[in-house]
Order: C-alpha cells, then sequence, then structure tokens
C-alpha cells in the first residue's frame, strides 16, 4: 500500500557474512525506515544498509540516521548499574562505583519505600520521553501509577509535542498528528509550513516538498530564520519570534475577506465561525505587519495563494508550538485548513512535523500526567473505571492527575516531591530555566538514572541503570503520520543492559506489586497487553499487531479490530471526534510573548535544532560525524545587529537574559531578522542555551515559551593569549 | 538498464547525509570522498554538492604516471590503486573539480568509485540512496532526459541544463534555477 512515485524496486547489497535487520531510526518522528548489518560470526551490529521498501522514506537518511548504528556498540555505553555513595558529588560524573543488579535493585527499593513512608505515595515521581517504544511508554505510566502508586509522573513531551495535542484536541477532538499520509505532501498544490526547519529537523521530507515546486504547486514557509527551506520557498514569512498567532489571523482574515471560506464546510462540519470572523476582522495585513514585522504584501500574497489552491496542507512544528501560547497558534494556522475545507480529503489536511520518534504513540498511551492508555482522561471516571479493570486495580487506588514536566522541578524544588526515576530523558540540557531546574535535580533526597549513556541528567542520579538502545529490543512506535510501525531487535543487550521494560518489571516485583507486571516476560507480553489496553480509547491500537504492521507497512491508528486495516487518512466522512461531530473554528485574541523585549534586553532569542543534532545531544554528540561537523554551539547574528555590537564573525560573546548566560562563537549571517538571534540547543553544561530560556507556560498544554524571550549580547573583554 | 549519478544542485540542504553515506558503502575504509559546499556563508544557506563527475576522459587518469586510476567497465573512474600509486598528487592538479582527496600518511590518493560494489550490481551508491533532498539521484538516460527538458532554460538569463559541464561525464548535473522553468498550477 501507498507506494508512490519515488518508490523504486532496489536489492540490496549484501555482503558476505552478514544479515539485515529490517528496522527504523533511533532518532526523530520521521522514523525512516532503515537496515541494519549485523555480523553473523560477532553478532554486532558493524552498519547500515538503506531499506529502499520503506514507502514514506524509500531509503532515504539524514546524517544522524546514517550513524544512527554506531550508538549500540559505542565506548561510552553503560554496561553495569552504578551507584554513587556519595552524595556531595551530585551534578558531576564523579563518584560513581559498579554494582550488581540485585544491589541497584535493593538500593533503589530501600530508598523509594523509604521516601513514600516518610512523606507519602507522591514523593516519589517519574519522568520519561518519548524516544522509546509504545509499549515501554505504556509500561512508565502503569508502573508510576500501579507499582509506585505516585501521581506525579509526566514526560519530555511537554517541551515537544503537547502544544499540537491541544490544539489539535481542541480543533477536531482527536490528536492525531497528521491527517494525511505522507505519501500525500508531494501530491498537493500548496504547502503552508510554519516554524519548522524541515531540511535540517526532518530532512527526508524534502523530497515530497521540493516536488510541490516542481510540478509548479507552491510553498509558504513562516521562520523569523531563512533557513534551507525558506530560502527556497514562493513566500517567506519571515515573522519576529512569538508572533505566529497574529500571522495565523491576518492570513484567516484575508481567506474570509476574499471570499475563500468553504461556506458549506463551515456551515455543516464547524462551529465557531462567525465568532472567529468578527475576532480577525482587526487583523488587516497593515495591523498584521505591525506585529509580526512580515511585509503586508507577504501575508496578501500567502493568503492568496492558499486561497486558491484546490489542495493544500497545513503543517508547523516546534517553532509555533514552544510558545505560551503554543496551543493558540495550532488551532490558528488550523482555522486556515478549517475554514477553507482543505481537510478530510487526500492531499490537504493539517499536520505537524513530531519531534521524536515516538512523539505521537508516546503521549497517548498513559506517561502524561493525566492520561491513561488510548487517550483516556485521567479526570474521567469512566476511562479510570476502564483501564483498572483492565489492570486489576479498583478506582481508589488510581492516583489523581498530576503536573506538567516543568511543573515536577518546581514541586522538587519545593521538596514535595523528593525522588525521582528518570529514563529516556535528559532534562539538564531540555528543560527551560536550567539553573533553577539543575538545582531541583540536585536537591533530591534521591534520583534513579535509567540511560545507555552517562547523560547530563544522570550527573545528578544517587544510582544509573544501564539500558539498551532502540537496536537492542523490539516493539512498535508511531510515526509522525499517526502509523504505528515495528522497530526490530538486531543485536543482544550490550554488557549487562537492561530494556526499560524488563527493568520496570524486576522493580515492581521488588515493591511487592509482582501480580500486576510478572506476567509481563517478553516485549511482545507487553506489546499485547498495551494493545488491549488501549481497546475502546480514541487511539484504539487493539487491531494493530505486529503481523499486520508487517503486512501492511505499517499501520495507521485507529485500528479497531484484527480486520480493521487502520484510518491513513483521518475525517473522509467529514466526522470530527467532539460530541455533535463537528471540528472547532476558535476565535483567539493575539497575546504577545511572554518576555518582550525591553531597554535592558533588546532582542528576542529564539532556539532550535542542527541537522547534525537530536534533542539533548546525550546521543549525537557523542558520533564522531556528528560532532565533527557541529562541534559547538553557536549564535546566529544579523551582520547589522553585529555591527552595532562591534562583534565579528567567530568572536565570542556573553548572550544573557534575566535568568542566565552563556558564551557563544557568533555566526554572522543573513539570512536571520535583524532584531532576533538564534542558538541550536542540543549542548550540555555551560554551553546550553536553555540556562537563558523563559519557563514560561501555555495555560493548556503547559509547554514552556523556548522560542522566544529577551535577550542582551556583551562583547567579551579582549584577551591576549 | 544503465543508471546514472545525476545531480540536481537547487535541492541541496546542506544536510550532508552524502557525506555520512560516503563512509558507510563498506569499501570507502570509512573516509568520505565527496565534498558539500556553503556557497554563500554569511549571506544565505545555499549548499551545492562537490561529487566526481566520473568523466569520459578523465584528466585524473590520464595525468597519472603510474597507470593507478583505472576506469571501470560501468564507466566510473576508480580510486587509485594501492599498488600502484606513487603519490605524486598529478591527479588532485589535473582534475579540474578537486576531487581526488590525498592520504599523507599512506602516501596514496583516494577519490569516489561511485560505490562501485553496489553499482556494478545496478544497486545506487550510498550517497544518491541516502540523499533526502533528491539532490544526488541515481536514473535512466530517459529519466535524465526527461528532467533536463523539463527543468531547459536557455533564456539569457538562466541556463540550467547542459550537456556537460566541461568534456563529457558519466555523472549529469542541472544547475540552480531549474524552478525558473517550471510553469505554476495556478
Amino acid at each position: 500500500m501507498q507506494r508512490d512515485k519515488f518508490f523504486k524496486e532496489v536489492d540490496n547489497l549484501h555482503h558476505p557474512n552478514e544479515t539485515l535487520v529490517r528496522t527504523h531510526c533511533s532518532y526523530c518522528g520521521m522514523q525512516c525506515g532503515m537496515n541494519l548489518r549485523v555480523n553473523t560470526k560477532t553478532n554486532k551490529i558493524i552498519g547500515v544498509e538503506p531499506r529502499y521498501d520503506w514507502p514514506v522514506t524509500v531509503g532515504k537518511m539524514c546524517p544522524k540516521g546514517v550513524t544512527a548504528y554506531q550508538q549500540t556498540n559505542h565506548d561510552d555505553r553503560l554496561l553495569k548499574p552504578l551507584i554513587r555513595d556519595d552524595k556531595s558529588l551530585k551534578g558531576t560524573k564523579l563518584g560513581f562505583r559498579e554494582a550488581t543488579w540485585e544491589e541497584a535493585y535493593d538500593h533503589i527499593v530501600k530508598n523509594f519505600q523509604k521516601l513514600q513512608k516518610d512523606y507519602g505515595n507522591d514523593s516519589l515521581s517519574v519522568f520519561s520521553g518519548v524516544s522509546m517504544t509504545n509499549e515501554k511508554c505504556y509500561l512508565t505510566g502503569k508502573f508510576a501509577r500501579v507499582a509506585l502508586g505516585t501521581r506525579y509522573i509526566d514526560y519530555n513531551g511537554r517541551f515537544c509535542m503537547s502544544s499540537a495535542a491541544g490544539g489539535f484536541l481542541r480543533s477536531f477532538g482527536v490528536d492525531r498528528g497528521s491527517t494525511l499520509p505522507w505519501t500525500d505532501i508531494h501530491e498537493t498544490d500548496c504547502l503552508f509550513i510554519a516554524g519548522s526547519n524541515t531540511a535540517e529537523c526532518h530532512p527526508t521530507s524534502m523530497f515530497r516538498i521540493w516536488n510541490v515546486q516542481e510540478r509548479g504547486g507552491y510553498l509558504i514557509v513562516a521562520d523569523p530564520r531563512e533557513t534551507p527551506i525558506a530560502r527556497r520557498a514562493d513566500v517567506h514569512l519571515d515573522l519576529r519570534p512569538g508572533t505566529d498567532l497574529a500571522l495565523a489571523n491576518g492570513i484567516l482574515n484575508l481567506l474570509i475577506e476574499n471570499g475563500f471560506a468553504d461556506e458549506e464546510f463551515v456551515q455543516n462540519h464547524t462551529n465557531g465561525f462567525e465568532e472567529t470572523k468578527e475576532l480577525v476582522k482587526q487583523f488587516t495585513p497593515e495591523y498584521t505587519s505591525e506585529i509580526t514585522g512580515v511585509a503586508p504584501e507577504k501575508i496578501i500574497r500567502a493568503a492568496e495563494l492558499y486561497g486558491k489552491a484546490p489542495n493544500a496542507v497545513v503543517m508547523f512544528a516546534r517553532g509555533i508550538e514552544q510558545q505560551h501560547k503554543g496551543v493558540d497558534n495550532v488551532s490558528a494556522y488550523t482555522n486556515m485548513a478549517l475554514v477553507t475545507g482543505k481537510i478530510g480529503r487526500a492531499k490537504s489536511g493539517v499536520a505537524t512535523f513530531t519531534g521524536q520518534g515516538n512523539g505521537q504513540g508516546g503521549r497517548e498511551h498513559g506517561q502524561k500526567s493525566d492520561l491513561l492508555p488510548g487517550y483516556r482522561k485521567i479526570t474521567n471516571p469512566e476511562h479510570v473505571k476502564e483501564v483498572c479493570q483492565f489492570w486489576g486495580i479498583t478506582p481508589e487506588e488510581m492516583p489523581k492527575p498530576g503536573v506538567s514536566a516543568y511543573e515536577m522541578f518546581e514541586l522538587m524544588d519545593q521538596k514535595v516531591i523528593r525522588g525521582l526515576y528518570l529514563l529516556c530523558s535528559n532534562p539538564a540540557v531540555s528543560a527551560p530555566n536550567l539553573n533553577f531546574v539543575r538545582n531541583a535535580m540536585k536537591n533530591l533526597d534521591f534520583m534513579v538514572c535509567s540511560d545507555f549513556y552517562l547523560s547530563e541528567s544522570a550527573e545528578f542520579a544517587d544510582v544509573i541503570l544501564p539500558t539498551v538502545t532502540w537496536s537492542e529490543d523490539e516493539g512498535t512506535v508511531t510515526n509522525l503520520e499517526g502509523r504505528i510501525i515495528k522497530i526490530n531487535k538486531a543485536q543482544e543487550p550490550l554488557g549487562e543492559s537492561k530494556p526499560d521494560w524488563q527493568i520496570q518489571v524486576e522493580l515492581a516485583e521488588r515493591l511487592g506489586k509482582g501480580k500486576y507486571f510478572s506476567h509481563l516476560k517478553t516485549a511482545r507480553d507487553v506489546a499485547d497487553e498495551f494493545r488491549g489496553a488501549t481497546k475502546g480509547g480514541y487511539a484504539d491500537y487493539s487491531g494493530a499487531t505486529w503481523e499486520k504492521i508487517e503486512k501492511q507497512d505499517g499501520v495507521f491508528w485507529p485500528c479497531k479490530s484484527e480486520e480493521d486495516e487502520g484510518t491513513p487518512h483521518m475525517f473522509l466522512d467529514k466526522k470530527f471526534y467532539h460530541p455533535d461531530g463537528k471540528a472547532k473554528i476558535c476565535a483567539l485574541p493575539y497575546r504577545p510573548p511572554a518576555e518582550e523585549p525591553c531597554e535592558q534586553y533588546p532582542l528576542r532569542l529564539t532556539t532550535g535544532r542542527v541537522v547534525y543534532h537530536y534533542l539533548s545531544g546525550n546521543q549525537t554528540r557523542r558520533i564522531q560525524f556528528l560532532r565533527d561537523m557541529c562541534p559547538e554551539p553557536y549564535v546566529e547574528v544579523h551582520p547589522e545587529t553585529a555591527k552595532k555590537y562591534n562583534i565579528e564573525h567567530e568572536e565570542r560573546v556573553r548572550l544573557f537574559t534575566r535568568r542566565g548566560e552563556a558564551v557563544y562563537k557568533v555566526k554572522i549571517t543573513e539570512a536571520i531578522r535583524s532584531d532576533t538571534v538564534f542558538v541550536p540547543y542540543h549542548f550540555g553544561h555551560k554551553e546550553s542555551i536553555n540556562l537563558l530560556t523563559n519557563p514560561a507556560l501555555d495555560p493548556m498544554s503547559r509547554m514552556p515559551e523556548f522560542k522566544a524571550c529577551a535577550a542582551q549580547i556583551e562583547k567579551q573583554s579582549i584577551k591576549k593569549v | 538498464m544503465k543508471k546514472r549519478l545525476y545531480l540536481e544542485l537547487e535541492n541541496c540542504i546542506g544536510c550532508r547525509s552524502c557525506l555520512a553515506a560516503c563512509t558507510q558503502c563498506g569499501g570507502h575504509e570509512e573516509r568520505n570522498r565527496n565534498y558539500v559546499y556553503d556557497v554563500n556563508p554569511l549571506v544565505n544557506r545555499q549548499t551545492m554538492p562537490l561529487m566526481c563527475l566520473h568523466c569520459v576522459n578523465p584528466a585524473c587518469a590520464r595525468s597519472c604516471p603510474a597507470q593507478a586510476i583505472q576506469i571501470h567497465e560501468t564507466g566510473a573512474v576508480l580510486s587509485a590503486l594501492v599498488e600502484k600509486c606513487i603519490g605524486c598528487q598529478n591527479c588532485t592538479i589535473a582534475c579540474p573539480y578537486g576531487i581526488p582527496k590525498f592520504d599523507t600518511e599512506q602516501n596514496l590518493m583516494y577519490k569516489c568509485d561511485l560505490c562501485i560494489d553496489r553499482t556494478k550490481d545496478g544497486i545506487p551508491p550510498m550517497c544518491a540512496s541516502v540523499c533526502p533532498s533528491n539532490t544526488l539521484q541515481w536514473l535512466t538516460d530517459e529519466e535524465i532526459e526527461a528532467k533536463q527538458k523539463q527543468f531547459n532554460l536557455d533564456n539569457g538569463k538562466w541556463v540550467t541544463s547542459l550537456p556537460f559541464l566541461e568534456s563529457e561525464t558519466n555523472v549529469r548535473v542541472n544547475l540552480p534555477g531549474i524552478l525558473q522553468g517550471v510553469t505554476k498550477l495556478f
């Protein structure tokens, strides 16, 4: 299915004494298909071979994907559990000693039980991530609620996908990151892409995106920087960071004014049009231009192109979502599709570029503070009842909703949370306002970190558990299309490392909760329980068996039974998931960023990725090729701004905000607004830009405003060598 | 059906996946043999790959006093034979594109061999296999001709499709500017 013009029948190169294991990349939401080359004598992963047969990416990989296999047998792998007895060394790499699993488990159980006895169940917390399989994400939620009995579980999707989730839930009543499969993208007539540096963050989308232009279609890009994709766009809306809501309202106003609204669709399938129409009236091109800094004629042209296009897709990413109005931004851009009726059919729709490998699936199955498996709400008694019945606990035993990722650090600081089990995440680099966050982690009574490398966050742990990489376990992941795919095991776990699901089962047994976990002996056992747990939820995976995934090249959720082939296109029947079946067009008044530039901090600081690194860089900074290509962060400055500060290319300057400071090498470029500076966020310790970023949270998604805050540059005094 | 490496420079996004992939072909000693340049780094993000064009009458091979650079029957201009290369570096000077690299420790030239282990059996080279932007493609002559027709531009302002850049090459190139020749849908 879904084999398109880019698909070619190509054989792979088979080297002697090697087998190829079909799987997907460990990194972003594209989940590019790849074959891992395994030496049949040593049974070790030794390389990569393209997977031409994967319909989404047809063999293509970015430099991270090409070198991803080098993680598995890397010298930095943690091979044994580590314990640190001297708490004064927290926040450093020092003082760890090797231990047996038994000793590590005993140490953890003793400390967890003591904290819960002294301060209650909720004194423990779980902070997880979505670079792991659905099965692990599911079990982490169950582990927190059933084995630990704590309300405090949340995950790094709060720094990534939660605004998209919130916006889609409000607009559509359901949160599937893309309403259409990626194999539709090159066939549309107009792409409107906001806040996505696609060429660097989701490079293997680019051959489809360029093909829209090659066919004579249009590409519109909204970004404060002239990124590689913006450079070739038909219209580049070079807006000020944090002003997306005004831009989206301005374009919607023009679409309505110029007769591009689909009245029949609006009437029959949506609510909220009149109210929204009234609200956006004030967003004339001139007024929109005043707020966003984008020339009025560009706004007019963009609206005209999107309006005229027979089919169009609106796409966005963290640029619009990592704001304290991220949810509003998502709904506002989604309004464009709803008002013009360009949704609920092939080649038209709305999509977010999911950041993490399993950013989609990982947010659906209960490791978010307010969610349970299958996208059930922990605040809905019916949902709680269903899940409790499945797990074999009583509704009284189900913990209440917790708080979001950043707020957990606030509770650690207040000593409400005293213990932390951290897995699959590196908040000591990825959280905002890092001086505060690192201090909160340092002051914990007890912290366990599960990882395959000693991350910056692991430096705060009392116990480190060595876990496996993606290539040493199997399970499912849901890619950015909403397609459930299968990750396959290519090698036995290195050293004594174990998969996180196994660690959780073994810990649960030692915490006296074995009866809820002991039956899970293989990844497949967890998978089968997980599918059952989603049955009847919005995100129903119950029909997505591993066999069906293999046979169909993945299964799009919802997939409710053995016979159900899944749902590549959402809303084809024009039925949305709100109780009345209608989508919601949202009237969203503009709000500026939480922190606007002022005399003291006159610049706008925004952050993002480079193509060579992934998230906190804990993985990619260790890969030689990627480190060679981008060894350190830098600050992008427009030449006019550089002149004003009397700073030069490659000079080191002090960049600071109200929360923190760092020293960066200057990269002069005309490809950025002169009122804006940019720093990539993949770096640790003193190089982390998140020392400076603003933790202002979106009121709905609790997403911090990584993408816009006020900053200042200071020239360093020149030191003679 | 014979396929060729085809470059569409307009598409390059500077991800350098081709460089990473070059190290992974299995026969390349994990050293990359191609280049990606920032065209105007202080101004914009334009980048372009510089690949061996596998000349039909290659200057590198002609300039080699030791006949260390062999031409494969597929037309691929191979890397220097270890046993023949005398390390004179004539080839690095002779090549109009600056492709051959030199390993001073081994006193040996090395260059793109078009992943000969793959392409001799019709498997695309690693760079063109992974290229996320379709800057590098592995196409039949018919496909390349269709591309060059589609993007044909010689309007006094843009020239995007030339038969060859200099002398005849096995690799075909479309220069930046191809979109100037596209008829818009609406």
